[in-house]
């Protein structure tokens, strides 16, 4: 089997809520996306899912590097994109493009076998633990309550996150609200709180110390810089909470100070860091140091293909049970607070071509897409709260 | 596709030549094998070197798919959680085997390409483990090794100064012929303790430039390989004897190893290759061990950090027919599925019907003075004293 040519498509879709974190207090109501497709001369069809920035980057790597070569090798080829981006380093957008083009070759190595690509990895399938995230800061409390309500009660989910960082007062109460809704299916729900580096180690200490006082939280994430090993572990010796980290960074060696100075309890690990086939690699390194892996939000949920094989996995987030974009189809599914895997080929995901042309556009308007607006001022240094015009535009929830 | 059963075949391999290391210089030729087959409903079978108390772990594996290999990994490695792996690494590792080499042959490819390598090919380097051998045999054996391409040499050493210094200059005498700079590494298996390796490794750089040295203290001891390898110019290689990640991790954590050995002996394939992606997030370079027709290729070849896989090729493989070969100094792996390795039913019945008339001395004991003075062989009990 052979790679002959690569297509991208770049898309646009409406949520169903308006998503931000304390970075985006205002929100945004719509995603986009980019469907790359690689071709093999034996008509199957890998799909991955990225790069939107980075196509003439992806579209001279198929040409170079892929082209004529057996998808099924793709530990070997993922090195072969890896090394070509030697001088400049692989992280950043070239990571974008790398983690795209390995996608869709774990995808192809699994429809190649006829399987799906939890088994190709070599997994069994069984009931993956699993959180609901709200990843709803522009959310009033109304909105996130009746969400985490859908998500409890349809879903059976049992463990949540909350967008925190901007309003402790606000932070508080709605992190009792998430306890008290969850503690309706369990005991001992896991609650997460999610800074998205919005704080200082200091800052995260104190506001973190106080809600421990409310709720026993599980972890909370990305309290620090994402480099920052010695604020991050300071963080993690301060407070009871666990600290999750790891979220923006690009490459196995970016871990390495992680793993070397403990400077977080949870290992964040996605497709986005050099592919699946560098995923892998993570979550195998933290198992050597015995430290837990989450994985994050993924399209259609295709992270629980890596969770079935990766030893030391704790927990999958999950923004949203099913797929909302009216593109895509996956037969990953969220039962009775379980993410349970499928036994469609490759990763399980069904292209709606109809509902992709009436999507598609040829190029990704401003303020979609996941974090369209930056570093929120005041990040590091002091709370910024949500301005008037911000408060206005989160107000407006969903337009139709 | 399930699993329905298993055999296991015990025999005693007659080798070509004896091996020997510092602990036991006279060595020995015959080895105790077994061969392990997993075996599925649908008439595929998986092999695997290796064997011990397969029937413990079976009730994990009846009736499930060995595609789904990494699943049971855990199944068996969590069953053996309040013992530990320590004794029960051994079948487990043989049934990963096994179940990778099932896994590759129901998609029907090679098991390189199951693990994703982009060519089934990995570089290899001649380890005699030749401290019976006369300095001749020494010379003939890294000779013909360099006449496949092949220009890394290892040699074992540790008993005798003046002895070891001239055969590593033999060994690299040998290699010459693949290189200008042969790559020159020492053995000494834990023979040492540290300050002792420190002395030694002083004296032989003097001489030689060598790559590394291995088992330059005890396997555990991350502090006395660290200083080791702060106080010579050669790499530290070590963990062979280590049996989980858990226990190769004080190593890399505490800086006591530069070049990491690896082998099926962390639980089989899987454990093998978690190691080596721990490895690689700290960029330090990994080896594969020796074995029996050289199946650990399979995976070496797919590993980013890998160095080059140990070659000793002593004579194991009488009852087996296996596709691959060394060429331009490379293990290049056939097209086969699976491992590519078919055994010989005939010569191994012969093999059973016919056990040799005495005990195999593998594994070696440790031998008088490790790590407290060292006890030079006395005459006769190696030719090149």
């Amino acid at each position: 089997m052979k790679i002959t040519n690569m297509e991208s498509t770049l898309y646009v879709f409406n949520q169903d809520r308006r998503m931000g974190d304390a970075n985006s207090p205002a929100g945004r109501v719509k995603g986009s996306g980019c469907l790359v497709e690689l071709h093999t001369n034996e008509g199957l069809t890998g799909i991955g899912l990225g790069g939107a920035g980075v196509r003439p980057q992806m579209q001279a790597m198929v040409e170079q590097l892929l082209v004529g070569q057996d998808p099924r090798r793709v530990q070997g080829l993922w090195k072969r994109m890896v090394d070509k981006h030697f001088k400049g380093g692989h992280d950043g957008l070239i990571n974008d493009a790398i983690s795209t083009l390995d996608m869709a070759l774990w995808d192809l190595k699994a429809k190649a076998n006829g399987e799906p690509l939890w088994k190709t990895l070599g997994g069994s399938k069984k009931k993956i633990h699993c959180y609901a995230s709200d990843i709803g800061l522009p959310m009033s409390d109304a909105d996130i309550e009746a969400w985490y309500r859908q998500m409890a009660e349809e879903y059976g989910f049992r463990h949540a996150k909350l967008k925190v960082g901007l309003d402790q007062d606000a932070d508080l109460r709605r992190l009792e609200m998430m306890e008290r809704v969850f503690k309706e299916r369990t005991d001992a729900p896991m609650l997460y709180v999610d800074a998205n580096e919005y704080w200082s180690p200091k800052q995260a200490i104190r506001k973190v110390s106080e809600m421990e006082e409310r709720c026993s939280i599980s972890w909370i994430e990305e309290p620090a810089r994402r480099w920052d090993y010695l604020g991050l572990r300071r963080v993690k010796e301060s407070v009871r909470t666990a600290v999750c980290a790891g979220e923006n960074l690009d490459t196995l060696g970016d871990f390495l100070p992680y793993f070397q100075h403990r400077a977080a309890d949870v290992i964040q690990v996605s497709y986005g860091m050099t592919g699946i086939s560098c995923a892998l690699q993570i979550a195998d390194a933290a198992f050597g140091y015995e430290l837990p892996i989450t994985l994050g939000g993924s399209p259609g949920l295709i992270h629980a293909h890596l969770a079935t094989v990766m030893p030391n996995f704790m927990t999958l987030e999950v923004p949203d049970p099913v797929v909302r974009d009216g593109i895509f189809t996956s037969d990953i599914e969220v039962v009775d607070g379980w993410v349970v895997v499928g036994d469609r080929l490759g990763l399980g995901l069904e292209i709606n071509r109809e509902a992709l042309e009436q999507k598609r556009v040829d190029v990704i308007p401003a303020g979609s897409g996941p974090s369209p607006f930056g570093r929120r001022p005041g990040a590091g240094l002091y709370e910024v709260l949500p301005t008037q015009a911000e408060r206005a535009e989160a107000a407006k929830g969903v337009l139709a | 596709m399930k699993i329905t059963g298993y055999r296991i075949e015990n025999y005693v391999m007659q080798m070509d030549r004896s091996i020997a290391d510092a602990n036991n210089p006279i060595g020995d030729d015959l080895m105790p094998a077994s061969l392990l087959w997993i075996e599925t409903d649908e008439g595929i079978s998986g092999l695997a070197f290796g064997g011990g108390d397969i029937e413990q772990f079976f009730h994990l594996l009846e009736g499930e798919d060995p595609r789904e290999v990494i699943g049971l990994w855990r199944k068996m490695v969590d069953y053996v959680h309040k013992g530990g792996l320590v004794a029960s690494g051994g079948p487990i590792a043989a049934i990963d085997i096994a179940l990778w080499d099932l896994k590759a042959k129901i998609a029907q490819e090679p098991l390189w390409q199951t693990f994703g390598a982009l060519e089934g090919r990995t570089k290899a380097y001649a380890s005699g483990i030749g401290y019976c051998l006369s300095d001749d045999e020494l010379f003939a054996f890294y000779r013909r090794m360099a006449e496949h391409g092949i220009d890394g040499g290892k040699l074992k050493i540790g008993l005798d100064m003046t002895a070891d210094l001239r055969r590593i200059g033999i060994m690299r005498e040998a290699l010459s012929v693949a290189s200008d700079r042969p790559q020159l590494m020492v053995d000494v298996n834990e023979y040492w303790s540290p300050k002792q390796t420190v002395h030694c490794m002083h004296e032989i750089e003097k001489h030689y430039d060598i790559t590394w040295v291995e088992e330059p203290a005890r396997r555990w001891d991350y502090e006395g390989l660290a200083s080791v390898s702060r106080r010579i110019k050669a790499a530290v290689a070590t963990a062979e004897n280590l049996r989980s990640i858990g226990e190769v991790y004080p190593l890399i954590h505490n800086e006591a190893v530069d070049i990491v050995n690896v082998s099926t002996a962390t639980t089989g394939f899987t454990g093998c290759r978690q190691v080596a992606n721990l490895c690689y997030a700290y960029e330090l370079p990994v080896s594969m061990m020796n074995c029996q027709a050289n199946y650990m290729a399979h995976l070496a070849a797919a590993l980013p950090n890998h160095l080059a896989m140990e070659v000793v090729d002593p004579g194991r493989e009488h009852c087996l027919h296996f596709d691959n070969t060394i060429e331009d100094g490379f293990i290049v792996l056939g097209d086969k599925p699976g491992l590519g390795i078919e055994v010989d039913e005939e010569a191994l019945r012969q093999l059973q019907n016919h056990p040799p008339q005495r005990k195999s001395n593998f594994p070696f004991a440790r031998r008088e003075g490790a790590g407290l003075y060292v006890k030079e062989p006395e005459v006769g009990e190696v030719p090149w004293k």
